[in-house]
């Protein structure tokens, strides 16, 4: 809302770590928040963003300027509760409209202790993160002096130094149903038996759940400490890691818990999980620069040739060429690692390298923006994973076919990632 | 999937004249398709009937081809050329349509011509309302419940219903099957409105069935364009949902990018739809839009329609998001999938993604109906608007704000300044019902105080747009509290966040214009200029497309040490300005480039090639307005501003621009008014011993009739400064002028009314001519076919002259010679002159690029208006005659052009149709052959009507009036040669008896029946031959004219378009009409 007609509302300022500072006004809960600042390209879907647990430890801003038009509602929440650190936006509207709206955005930031800001020049915000690299920030509706805050913003502590995961995983086990009646991806019309999977809530989307229960999986959720006895001790046909928040190599715990469970269960992990599994097989994680946070970015799936538009919210990935060196009768005969994996959907080929301890593991997916990994499988035993979001939430649904994939696998189907992203447009 | 190596060259249709409803968005479509294959390198063959665009300059395709877009002509190039594939789907629906005619016909077959882009199956599954709602109910998609009808009876089964079904109940929607823009479509609301809707619609019809529709009028409206590659792969390049709700067609609608008011669980459903929906219609490659309703109460989604080609909605989205639809469209067509075609802009992403905007894009339409008077302005789903606008803002009220200061239509201040009808019983009904002011009467409820609730209630209007207006609203209250001195730098910046125009900020705070811009800038409120990049920011742009806003962020211009050359363009199409100049200014960014500058384009018509980010080196998409140049010369500080190749837009800015100390290229402002003030000028004329009609100024209606006893009537009557003629009329008597002037008065309040001795029945020449303030050179004299009077924009023309004598063409050209001197013209203009038994008169002269100069540079084959931008950045006519770049003046042509105006009479029912001083036609063709009758024939059968070959198929009915009887008895003798039965009125039968032509007297239409409207009705005429007289049948010719629209027959209104007729009927029918190449010319 324009300055002029909200007066009254408390003034804001937002510092990044370099010293940028953006002055505005409160647009959620007042007080203060110290984060990494990262920039999210969606243009809907603010709701499923604030509510996405990954988010934990971080200040969001949204580039669209106008945000909270259609309101929020309880069926778009992406967990219980908020976990994100704060919320930048150019505009917040305050009066929405949508049949679906049950509040105003700045009112479930109120409500839920979420410290915005509105009034930003995002785009300003957004080329700044561009050029310097993901950043530590602070958002105040009470400290606003500039060179106060940003020491206080220097001295605050990096990402890296808390385990967020802790924060965001379920406190207790719980069980969600899987559905009987056919995906769209199903090969028959007919009511269909369900497979039991536990998953590790990392700080898992909702949507995930969904998409899994949706592909006849009924779900175990676990928090993110379970132990590998006490997961296979639900006798689970198959095992999702999830998603979550933080720097994944300051965790430990999930990427030996995939390690333990490579082998012995089918496995399919996403984001965070599909990081975890990364660094069980020995692989380095990096950080990218300024991570990939928006539902437009175009992932080649190696193995049918077809572009997926994917959601994706993550800092960190994988180095491919950290798993092990390329296999080169499997890779098309091409023996080198490319620093830019777009050579590889240039080929039409999925290198496969020869990891140390667990076999050949292909690459299955690559980003075509800027050639990072998207999505491995391994060939000696039932495990994949892929870095972005097949549940979209928000974001477009083309890897959709992701959790029919892994229902697959579960059923031993040797070709479980041969499904066209089209058979999902059944209405 | 590399590039087909199988193919090599190829066919693409263009869209022809410009009509409403397909207007320049296809030649910037098609410019982008034929420059993209051939950088692919396949040879390219182009058909299109229209001159004034950029397509069919003769560097774009290989071969290019000015002939009309009928399966016959393209048949005759396909035979000449044998192109191995058609690229149907980049010209709109007159592409498709041709297409599956030449399909039909067999042509495509036996020549083995493949259809790229798409296939002919899937445009019958895309435009086949029966068969498309067929397809969606097989993917589980809901359509609107409707029903066809093939007559009257079967429309009113449907709606009220039969033994076997249950009807739709009123109101119903009528979508007539295979016509563009929704022509002959609209909303019947009782029995009689259907079965005038209905029995329009299926004469309009080429199949002759219309669908019968329930209504779904306000439910949200989205579109979504879509793009899809051989692979399979699709993705959604851009949302735009309409701000007016179902009822009003999107072409009419205010329209905003992204859609604002839907949630991303409702958009992805869309895009799944979409998706879906290419698949299933089997769009094979290539762009397509999606139209969507979505009930605002329960998310209920109904597919309304699809279009499996580019649009004018893909040519918004491209400009909204910078992704280039048509550009992309043209690779994946052949054979390129979307991954291996790079993204343009970020040069580092591939074209597979969808864009991201950090912007909000509002379009709004432009109207034209002070043009057709009599027609009802209520919108509906027959598209009307001639133009729009397209703002870029950071949000909805900044964008909305910008878009209506672009329109150039007095609507900047929302309706703020009392021009809205004070009509207080009227003003419930002007906010609910649908017209181009209704946004304005919405505001102004807001601003009394109207609950969002209630306008909502009336209008459908979503309550998220209603409550940004009335953002608009409270900061105008905010204002109207305020001196301007009152202002802070932080409130003002906030001020101009709303969009809020220094013109609008001064009415509320009661001072001028300037005096804001002052303040502001002495407080350092100056705009920054933000980037169009199709990832909000996430990388580096490599292009320069821009927009301003007063976001503090810092400025995202790349500095530059080349000269910059600004280029404004021409704002929205409306009638009189429209491609012509925009093709002027694509001209112009290109030859001045080549000289070394850099380029920056100012338009907002999202339409044009101009506001490609390809054309110049540098596009801001801002509003035309004083304000918005000067904050963008101080941002560029150019070298120089071409004002005199957009129209009168940028013509009536130089003034102002120059005094602000920006320097103007070319002709001066100084020029510009001793050119348009007609004092001056006609002193001028004087001096130079030029004719010129006897003419006069009166402020008030006793000065004219003064005036008018003094000069004699006809007179031709004008308010001052005007462009395509508007509020021009010929007075044949003191009643007519009491009337016009009753009416001028609301035209133009502050100028005077201008008097001229109307020529009657002289010849009315147009000259395109170049100056560089020592030299002239006369780039075509076109002769126009219609007598003086009829406004030049609506005449057909011929170029070279062929009825006037070397003499009198050597004449015209000395003339212009020496007032091109004495203006001081440097660049572009034009003179228009009356030849009137003899004599030589100058009518007026345009001290810039006219609407004539694409056609003139075309038919002549000298580029005059990239000419002209070299002569304004100094370059010397004797240099380029040295060089050989412009040919002697008096060459011999060996060929004639003709050029004939489109009419959208059609769109506008109930309006008076007769041509006159006031243009009123949207677009135009041209026709090239070695006789002027063979060039004017093509130029008829390239405009829908064709020509009546047939003598079987009715009778030709002549009517004039009594001085032409006499001429117009070798005109029917003629047409009684080649064997029409001919028939008359009284007066005009009696003349032709006696002058042994046999000739049926028939009734007038104001007369009992049966009469010559029944006999029209009843399919028995074939060409009618009207020329009106003294003003007491003006009634009869009216009601000729509009059964004429309405039955589709060639209506000639004048004496020497009737002999052009009858030759070119002769011609087309005695000889194979030949087809040219303009390379080959």
């Amino acid at each position: 809302m324009n300055q002029l007609l909200s007066q009254g509302t408390p003034k804001a300022l937002l510092v990044l770590e370099d010293g940028t500072a953006f002055e505005g006004r409160s647009a959620g809960a007042e007080g203060e928040a110290f984060g990494e600042v990262v920039f999210n390209t969606s243009l809907s879907g603010y709701q499923e963003v604030v509510s996405d647990p990954s988010y934990a430890g971080q200040i969001v801003a949204f580039t669209y300027p106008q945000i909270g038009n259609y309101g929020v509602c309880k069926a778009d929440m992406q967990a219980e509760h908020l976990a994100l650190k704060g919320v930048v936006v150019r505009d917040m509207c305050r009066t929405p409209s949508n049949w679906r709206s049950e509040g105003s955005l700045p009112e479930l930031l109120a409500a839920e202790g979420v410290v915005a800001i509105e009034g930003v020049d995002t785009r300003a915000l957004t080329l700044r993160v561009r050029e310097s690299g993901t950043m530590r920030a602070a958002i105040s509706t009470t400290d606003l002096d500039r060179e106060h805050l940003l020491a206080r913003v220097r001295e605050s502590p990096s990402i890296s130094e808390r385990n967020y995961v802790a924060d965001v995983s379920c406190a207790e086990p719980y069980q969600v149903a899987g559905a009987t009646e056919p995906s769209a991806f199903a090969r028959s019309d007919e009511p269909r038996a369900t497979h039991r999977v536990v998953t590790l809530d990392c700080g898992e989307k909702r949507g995930i759940l969904a998409g899994l229960a949706a592909a006849g999986l009924d779900v175990t959720v676990v928090p993110w400490d379970t132990t590998a006895e006490q997961v296979l001790a639900y006798e689970p046909e198959g095992v999702f890691l999830s998603n979550g928040p933080g720097d994944p190599r300051v965790v430990p715990q999930p990427a030996e818990l995939a390690g333990e469970l490579l082998g012995k269960v089918p496995l399919f992990g996403i984001c965070l999980g599909h990081q975890m599994i990364c660094q069980a097989a020995g692989a380095t994680i990096e950080k990218l620069p300024y991570g990939h946070h928006g539902g437009n970015q175009p992932v080649m799936n190696l193995l049918s040739g077809m572009v997926e538009i994917t959601a994706q919210n993550h800092n960190y990935g994988l180095d491919f060429a950290s798993l092990g060196p390329i296999v080169p009768e499997l890779s098309g005969g091409y023996a080198e690692h490319e620093a830019d994996l777009r050579a590889w959907s240039q080929r039409h080929v999925a290198p496969v390298v020869a990891n140390e301890r667990f076999g050949r593991i292909r690459l299955t997916h690559v980003n075509l923006n800027d050639g990072t990994p998207e999505g491995i499988q391994f060939l000696d035993l039932p495990a994949f994973s892929v870095q972005y979001h097949p549940e979209a939430s928000p974001g477009p649904h083309d890897s959709a076919y992701l959790f029919e994939a892994f229902r697959r696998l579960v059923e031993g189907d040797p070709d479980y990632l041969a499904i066209d992203v089209r058979e999902g447009r059944r209405f | 999937m590399p590039k087909r190596e199988d193919l090599h060259k190829i066919l693409v249709i263009g869209s022809g004249p410009i009509v409403i409803g397909q207007a320049c968005e296809f030649d910037y479509s098609g410019t982008q398709a034929c420059e993209s294959l051939k950088a692919l390198g396949y040879e390219v063959v182009l058909v299109n009937s229209n001159p004034a665009t950029i397509m069919t300059d003769p560097e774009v395709a290989d071969r290019t081809y000015v002939e009309p877009i009928t399966p016959e002509f393209v048949e005759r190039v396909i035979e000449r050329e044998r192109p191995d594939a058609l690229l149907p789907n980049m010209g709109g629906q007159t592409g498709l349509n041709c297409a599956i005619a030449l399909d039909e016909a067999g042509v495509l077959e036996r020549y083995g011509v493949e259809v790229i882009g798409c296939n002919i199956d899937s445009i019958r599954l895309g435009e086949d309302r029966k068969l498309f709602a067929k397809a969606m109910e097989e993917i589980g998609l809901s359509i609107c419940r409707s029903g066809f009808a093939y007559s009257l009876a079967d429309a009113e089964a449907i709606v009220n219903g039969d033994d076997e079904h249950e009807g739709l109940g009123f109101p119903v929607i009528i979508r007539p099957s295979f016509t563009l823009g929704g022509a002959g479509g609209g909303i019947a609301y009782d029995e009689d409105e259907l079965r005038s809707i209905v029995s329009q619609g299926l004469d309009l019809s080429a199949n002759s069935e219309v669908l019968v529709e329930e209504s779904i009028q306000g439910w949200k409206e989205i579109e979504m364009e879509v793009m899809r590659d051989a692979a399979g792969n699709g993705i959604v390049i851009c949302s735009i949902e309409n701000l007016d709700p179902m009822g009003v067609h999107t072409g009419d609608s205010i329209t905003v990018a992204p859609a604002q008011t839907l949630s991303d669980v409702e958009l992805q459903r869309l895009r799944d739809y979409s998706l879906a929906i290419l698949e299933k219609v089997g769009v094979a490659t290539g762009g397509s839009n999606v139209q969507f309703a979505v009930n605002p109460d329960d998310g209920r989604i109904i597919v309304v329609e699809m279009n499996p080609r580019v649009s004018r909605s893909s040519a918004l989205a491209s400009k909204a998001t910078g992704f280039p639809i048509a550009k992309v469209a043209a690779r994946l067509a052949v054979g390129l999938t979307l991954d291996e075609v790079e993204n343009d802009i970020t040069r580092a992403t591939p074209a597979c993604f969808e864009p991201s905007i950090d912007y909000c894009v509002v379009k709004v339409p432009r109207f034209a109906f002070e043009k057709f008077k009599g027609t009802s302005e209520v919108l509906s789903t027959r598209m009307k608007a001639v133009g729009e606008v397209m703002a870029i803002g950071r949000t909805f009220e900044e964008s909305f704000n910008k878009a209506m200061r672009s329109l150039e239509q007095d609507m900047s201040l929302l309706g703020a300044d009392g021009t809205l009808s004070d009509d207080e019983s009227e003003f419930r009904r002007n906010v609910s019902v649908p017209t181009p002011k209704r946004i304005l009467y919405v505001i102004e409820a807001l601003r009394r105080g109207w609950k969002v609730d209630d306008i909502y209630e009336l209008t459908g209007i979503d309550r998220w747009y209603l409550n940004r207006l009335l953002d608009i609203v409270r900061v105008e209250r905010w204002l109207a509290a305020r001196r301007l001195s009152d202002i802070s730098a932080v409130e003002m910046r906030a001020v101009k966040q709303m969009g809020f125009s220094d013109a609008q900020i001064a009415h509320f705070c009661g001072c001028s214009e300037l005096e804001v811009r002052a303040w502001r800038r002495a407080q350092g409120v100056v705009p920054s200029v933000k980037t169009v990049d199709t990832c909000a920011g996430e990388f580096p742009a490599r292009t320069s497309y821009h927009y301003k806003c007063y976001d503090e962020g810092p400025s995202e211009r790349r500095d530059c040490d080349r000269p910059r050359a600004m280029i404004l363009s021409a704002g929205p199409n409306r009638i009189g300005q429209g491609i012509e100049f925009d093709y002027c200014c694509v001209h112009a960014a290109r030859a001045l480039h080549a000289k070394g500058y850099e380029t920056v384009m100012v338009n907002c018509n999202p339409e044009t090639v101009s506001t490609d980010y390809d054309t110049s080196d540098r596009l801001y998409f801002e509003p035309l307005t004083f304000e918005d140049v000067l904050d963008i010369c101080d941002i560029e500080q150019p070298a120089g501003v071409v004002c005199s190749l957009g129209g009168q837009t940028p013509i009536n800015l130089a003034a102002r621009l120059k005094e602000a100390g920006v320097p103007i290229m070319g002709t001066q402002p100084e020029a510009i008014d001793l050119a348009e003030d007609r004092d001056r000028f006609s002193s001028l004329l004087d001096e130079l011993g030029i004719a010129y009609p006897t003419s006069d100024v009166a402020s008030t209606y006793e000065q004219a009739i003064e005036v008018a006893q003094r000069v004699g009537y006809p007179l031709l009557v004008r308010p001052s400064y005007v462009l395509g003629g508007r509020g021009m009329a010929i007075v044949y008597d003191q009643a007519h002028l009491k009337a016009y002037m009753d009416e001028a008065t609301r035209v133009s309040s502050d100028h005077p009314i201008y008097l001229d001795s109307f020529l009657d029945s002289a010849v009315e020449l147009d000259v395109d001519a170049l100056a560089d303030g020592k030299d002239c050179y006369v780039g075509a004299v076109l002769e126009q076919i219609e007598e003086a009077g009829i406004h030049s924009g609506d005449s057909a023309c011929c170029m070279p002259p062929y009825s006037l004598s070397d003499s009198i063409v050597a004449q015209l050209r000395e003339t212009t010679h020496k007032l091109a001197r004495a203006v001081d013209i440097v660049g572009a203009l034009n003179v228009q002159y009356a030849v009137h038994n003899g004599l030589v008169y100058v009518i007026e002269l345009n001290p810039r690029a006219s609407r004539t100069l694409p056609f003139s540079s075309k038919s002549s084959g000298v580029p005059l208006a990239s000419l002209a931008a070299r002569i304004m950045a100094g370059e010397r006519i004797a240099d380029l005659e040295a060089s050989g770049e412009l040919p002697p003046e008096d060459r011999d042509f060996g060929y004639f052009a003709c050029k004939e105006a489109v009419l959208p009479f059609d769109r506008f029912p109930g309006s008076k149709m007769a041509l006159g001083p006031e243009m009123r036609s949207t677009g135009e063709v041209m026709g090239i052959a070695r006789t002027f009758p063979a060039a004017y024939a093509k130029t008829q059968l390239a405009i829908s009507y064709g020509l009546p070959l047939d003598p079987s198929a009715g009778k030709v009915f002549i009517s004039v009036r009594d001085r032409d009887k006499r001429a117009i008895t070798a005109v029917a003798r003629e047409l009684t040669l080649m064997g029409y039965r001919l028939c008359g009125t009284t007066g005009t039968a009696k003349a032709l008896e006696a002058a042994g032509i046999p000739c049926e007297s028939v009734r007038r239409t104001s007369e009992m029946r049966p009469n010559i409207g029944t006999m029209i009705s009843g399919g028995r005429v074939c060409l009618i031959v009207n020329i009106p007289g003294d003003p007491s049948t003006r009634e009869d010719f009216y009601q000729l004219r509009d059964l004429a629209v309405r039955y589709r027959i060639t209506n000639v209104t004048t004496l020497s378009g009737a002999q052009a007729m009858v030759e070119a009927i002769r011609t087309a029918r005695d000889s194979d009409m030949e087809v040219f190449a303009l390379q080959d010319l």
